[in-house]
C-alpha cells in the first residue's frame, strides 16, 4: 500500500514536473508578442531587498512603507522591506557602518551624501546607481528627473552614487506667530534686534529659542549660519578644503562668540543641552508657546505636520531667514542645510537584488506622483517641473516661501558635518557642545579643530 | 556554640591530596579538562579572542568598512597626548569614587534592614527591590521623564508646588549632571548589593550579636565590632563589583546625556564609542578599550591584594 502510496505520489510529480517544463519551453519560444508580459516578467530577476530609512515623521515615514507594498504588488516575486530607524541620526549612522561591513548590508540606504558617502565609496560598500539591467553605472537616465543642484552630494567623479529621496532641506528658523504678536515683536531681522527679543520674551516668562543640542548637530546650525553672515562662504571652503588654520578665520571666532552671546544672555530655554530634538520635545516648545522659535531644518515642516496639523494649517506656524550680524559680510540671502536626502546603493548585493533595488527606487522616488507626495507631506520636491505643485497646495504658504528662497539663495552651504565626515565632523561638534556650555572658549575650540587641519 | 564549633572544625578536616603521577590524579586531571572545556571553548570565544583582537587592532588604523593598515605605536601615543582621553580617564575615576561613596552605605543599610526581623520588612523590601525588575534603557527614559526641564515631574512640583529649587537644569549643568548620574545609577543598583549584603548578614551567628548584647555593647558597638568585621568578604564583593561596574558603565549616560553637557559626562567607554562608531578610528578606540581593561583587573587585583580577600580566610576565626 505504501509503495503504491509512493508511486502515484512520484507519477504525480513526474507528471507536474513535466507540465511546467512544456509551459516553460512554450513561453521561452512565444516572441514577445501582447501576451508576452510573463515572458519578460520571468526574463527579469526577483530578489527581496532591504531598504534602510531615518524616521522622517510617521507621514512620510508611512508613505515609504506604503509605495513598498505597492511595488510589491505591482512586481510579483519581488518585496522591497523598509526598516525605519527612530531616534537620533547618530544612532542610525552606527548601525548602517555595522551593517555596511557585513555580507548582506541593506540594499539600499539613507544618506546625507557628503563625507560620510564618499568614505562608503572609498571603502567599495557603495556603488553608483544604472538604470534597472543596463551598463550605465553612475549615469542612470533619472537623473535628468531632478534639478541638477540636487546631485551634487552624491556625485564623485561624475558618477551618481544617489538619488534624491525627500524635499531641498534649507535650514531657517520656524516660529510661533501668536508668541511674536503677543508681545508686538516684529520677527527679527538682525542679531541686535534677536538679543533685545530675548529681554521683551524673559519679561514675560517666555524663552526666545528652542534648542535640543543632546546630539550637538544642533547647534551646528547656529555655527553654520553665524560664520556666514559674518564673513561669507570662504571661511568654512578653506575648512573644507582642509586649508592649514582655517579655523582661526576671523568669522569662525565671531561665530562662536556669538554663540556664546546668546547662551549667556539665556536665548535658549533651560536644559537645551540635555534634550533631543529627535524626541518632538523642541516643536512641543514652539507649538505651545513656551518657545518662541526655533531653528531647524525644512523637514521639520514635515514633523510638525504629523505632531501638531493644526498648528500648522491653521497659519500659526511662520517661517524666517537667520538674522544678519552687525558688519557682517554674508549674505541675508545664503543658506545652510541639507541639500536633501538620499538612498544610496550598497556594493555588496546579488545581481538580483541590485536589479530590484534600482527598479524599485526610480520608479519611486523620480515620479510626479511621488512628487505629490511629498508635497503633501510639507516637502520642497527636488524633482524637476514641481514648482505647480507648490502653488497649488494647501500649505502654499510654507512651500512657495522656502522654494523661493532656495531659488534665490546665491549661496547654498551643505551642512558642515556631512561635508567633513565623521573623523572631523565629531571632534567638532563634541567641542561646539562644549562651547554651548560655555566650558570652551571660542580661542579654544580654534586652536583644538586647527589640529585636524592637516594641509598646508 | 558547639554547633558553630563541629561545623568550622569540619571545614577544616584535611582533604587527601592524590600522589603525582598517580592513576587517580590523571583521571581527575581528564575529567577536569571534560568538564571544564565547554566553559572553556566560550571563554576563549568570548573573553579571550576579543580582548587579543582589540589589542592587535589598538596597532591598527581601520574604519570597519575599509582595510586595516598597521600603525605600529601611533594610537599609543596619541593616547598619551589626547586631551580628550585624560578627561574622560578623569570623569571614570569621579564616577567610581562617587559611586562606591554612596552605593556602599545605602546598600549597607538597605540589606541590614532586609536581613532583620522587623514588622512589614518583606513589605519595604519588596519596594526597595523594584529597581531590580526595570531594564536601564526603561530607568534611563523614566528618569529622563522625571527630570526633564519644562514638562518633566520635578518641573511640575516645582511650577505647582513653588519649589523652586527643584527646577534645577539636571541633566545640562556642567556642575551638577555627574552627580545626577551617580544618584540614578546609585538608585538601580543599591537594591542588587542591598541582596548581597542581606545575604552576608545572614551568615552572621546570632551567638555573636547574643554575646555583644550580654557584653552590654550599643548598637553603634555592635555595628563597628561584630556586623562590620564580619561582612568584611561581603564588603570587598560588593565594592568590587561596585568599582569595576563603574569603570566600565556606558547605557545610562548614553541614553541620558550622551556625554554633555559638552564632555563633562564622558566616561572612557563612552569616548572609546564615540571613536570607535561615531568618528569611525576604531584603531584608536582598540586602545582605550585596552586601557579601560587593563584599569578594571588592576583595580581588581589591587582589592583583592589590599584587603586578604584572595586568601579567603575564615571571618569566624576563634568562635567556637
Amino acid at each position: 500500500m505504501i509503495r503504491e502510496s509512493l508511486s502515484r505520489i512520484g507519477s504525480r510529480r513526474f507528471g507536474a514536473a513535466l507540465a511546467a517544463f512544456v509551459v516553460a519551453v512554450f513561453l521561452v519560444a512565444v516572441p514577445e508578442t501582447g501576451a508576452s508580459t510573463t515572458t519578460v516578467r520571468s526574463a527579469t530577476p526577483k530578489a527581496t531587498i532591504n531598504v534602510w530609512m531615518v524616521d522622517n515623521g510617521k507621514n512620510v515615514d508611512n508613505l515609504w512603507t506604503q509605495l513598498a507594498t505597492t511595488f510589491d504588488a505591482a512586481h510579483p516575486g519581488d518585496h522591497v522591506n523598509v526598516s525605519i530607524t527612530p531616534s537620533s541620526s547618530n544612532t542610525y549612522q552606527v548601525k548602517l557602518l555595522s551593517a555596511l561591513g557585513t555580507k548582506s548590508p541593506p540594499a539600499l540606504f539613507f544618506s546625507w551624501g557628503g563625507g560620510a558617502l564618499q568614505q562608503f565609496i572609498q571603502a567599495g560598500k557603495a556603488q553608483p546607481f544604472a538604470d534597472a539591467g543596463k551598463n550605465d553605472a553612475g549615469k542612470p537616465s533619472w537623473t535628468k528627473s531632478f534639478l541638477a543642484s540636487s546631485l551634487g552630494p552624491v556625485t564623485f567623479n561624475k558618477k551618481v552614487y544617489g538619488i534624491p529621496i525627500l524635499g531641498t532641506q534649507p535650514v531657517l528658523f520656524f516660529y510661533n506667530k501668536t508668541v511674536l504678536a503677543k508681545y508686538h515683536l516684529a520677527y527679527p531681522k538682525t542679531l541686535p534686534q534677536l538679543l533685545s527679543d530675548v529681554k521683551t520674551l524673559a519679561a514675560h516668562n517666555t524663552t526666545l529659542i528652542g534648542l535640543g543640542n543632546v546630539d550637538n548637530w544642533e547647534g551646528l546650525m547656529y555655527l553654520e549660519y553665524f560664520t556666514d553672515r559674518a564673513g561669507g562662504p570662504q571661511a568654512f571652503l578653506n575648512v573644507e578644503a582642509n586649508k592649514k588654520a582655517a579655523w582661526s578665520n576671523p568669522a569662525i571666532l565671531s561665530a562662536l562668540t556669538d554663540i556664546q552671546t546668546l547662551v549667556k544672555d539665556k536665548a535658549f530655554e533651560t536644559g537645551y543641552d540635555s534634550i533631543s530634538w529627535g524626541t518632538g520635545f523642541v516643536d512641543a516648545l514652539v507649538y505651545q508657546g513656551v518657545c518662541a522659535m526655533e531653528l531647524m531644518g525644512d523637514w521639520d515642516l514635515g514633523v510638525m505636520l504629523s505632531d501638531n496639523a493644526s498648528f500648522v494649517n491653521s497659519g500659526k506656524l511662520g517661517i524666517g531667514e537667520f538674522p544678519t550680524v552687525p558688519g557682517g559680510k554674508g549674505n541675508l540671502n545664503d543658506l545652510e542645510g541639507n541639500t536633501t536626502n538620499y538612498a544610496a546603493m550598497a556594493t555588496h548585493i546579488s545581481a538580483a537584488q541590485k536589479y530590484v533595488a534600482e527598479q524599485f527606487a526610480a520608479s519611486v522616488f523620480s515620479s510626479h506622483a511621488y512628487a505629490a507626495d511629498e508635497v503633501k507631506n510639507g516637502l520642497v520636491p527636488m524633482i524637476a517641473g514641481s514648482a505647480g505643485l507648490l502653488k497649488t497646495s494647501p500649505l502654499k504658504r510654507y512651500l512657495v516661501p522656502v522654494y523661493n528662497d532656495v531659488a534665490k539663495a546665491p549661496y547654498f552651504q551643505y551642512s558642515w558635518d556631512q561635508a567633513l565626515g565623521p573623523v572631523k565632523a565629531t571632534p567638532m561638534v563634541t567641542n561646539l557642545g562644549k562651547v554651548f556650555d560655555l566650558t570652551e572658549t571660542p580661542a579654544q575650540f580654534v586652536k583644538i579643530m586647527n589640529g585636524y587641519q592637516t594641509g598646508s | 556554640m558547639a554547633t558553630v564549633s563541629t561545623v568550622l572544625n569540619r571545614e577544616r578536616a584535611p582533604v587527601p591530596v592524590p600522589k603525582p603521577g598517580s592513576p587517580r590524579r590523571r583521571v581527575l586531571l581528564l575529567a577536569d579538562i571534560v568538564g571544564l572545556s565547554p566553559t572553556l571553548l566560550l571563554y576563549g570565544l568570548f573573553i579571550v579572542v576579543p580582548v587579543v583582537f582589540a589589542v592587535f587592532l589598538s596597532f591598527t588604523s581601520w574604519n570597519v568598512i575599509g582595510t586595516l593598515r598597521w600603525v605600529g605605536f601611533a594610537n599609543w601615543s596619541r593616547f598619551f597626548s589626547d586631551p580628550g582621553a585624560h578627561h574622560a580617564l578623569l570623569v571614570t575615576l569621579e564616577l567610581v569614587v562617587f559611586s562606591w561613596l554612596v552605593e556602599t552605605p545605602l546598600a549597607m543599610a538597605l540589606g541590614l534592614f532586609i536581613a532583620g526581623t522587623q514588622r512589614y520588612r518583606s513589605v519595604y523590601a519588596a519596594i526597595y527591590l523594584l529597581p531590580l525588575l526595570l531594564s536601564t534603557a526603561g530607568i534611563a527614559l523614566m528618569w529622563e521623564g522625571v527630570l526633564s526641564p519644562e514638562f518633566g515631574g520635578l518641573a511640575w512640583f516645582s511650577f505647582h508646588l513653588k519649589l523652586s529649587f527643584l527646577n534645577q537644569n539636571w541633566l545640562g549643568s556642567p556642575s551638577l549632571t555627574l552627580y545626577v548620574l551617580v544618584v540614578i545609577i546609585a538608585w538601580q543598583f543599591v537594591p542588587f548589593h542591598a541582596l548581597i549584603y542581606q545575604a552576608g548578614r545572614r551568615t552572621i551567628p546570632n551567638e555573636l550579636y547574643e554575646a555583644a548584647r550580654i557584653d552590654g555593647a550599643t548598637l553603634a558597638q555592635t555595628f563597628r565590632y561584630v556586623t562590620l568585621p564580619q561582612l568584611r568578604y561581603t564588603v570587598v564583593t560588593s565594592s568590587m563589583l561596585i568599582v569595576v561596574g563603574s569603570l566600565t558603565y556606558f547605557d545610562i549616560i548614553f541614553i541620558l546625556t550622551q556625554g554633555g553637557p559638552g564632555d563633562t559626562t564622558r566616561v572612557l567607554s563612552l569616548y572609546m564609542y564615540d571613536t570607535g562608531f561615531l568618528q569611525t578610528e576604531f584603531g584608536y578606540a582598540s586602545v582605550l578599550a585596552v586601557v579601560l581593561a587593563v584599569l578594571g583587573i588592576a583595580v581588581a587585583l589591587l582589592l583583592i591584594r589590599a584587603t586578604g580577600f584572595g586568601k579567603m580566610d575564615s571571618g569566624r576565626e576563634g568562635i567556637s
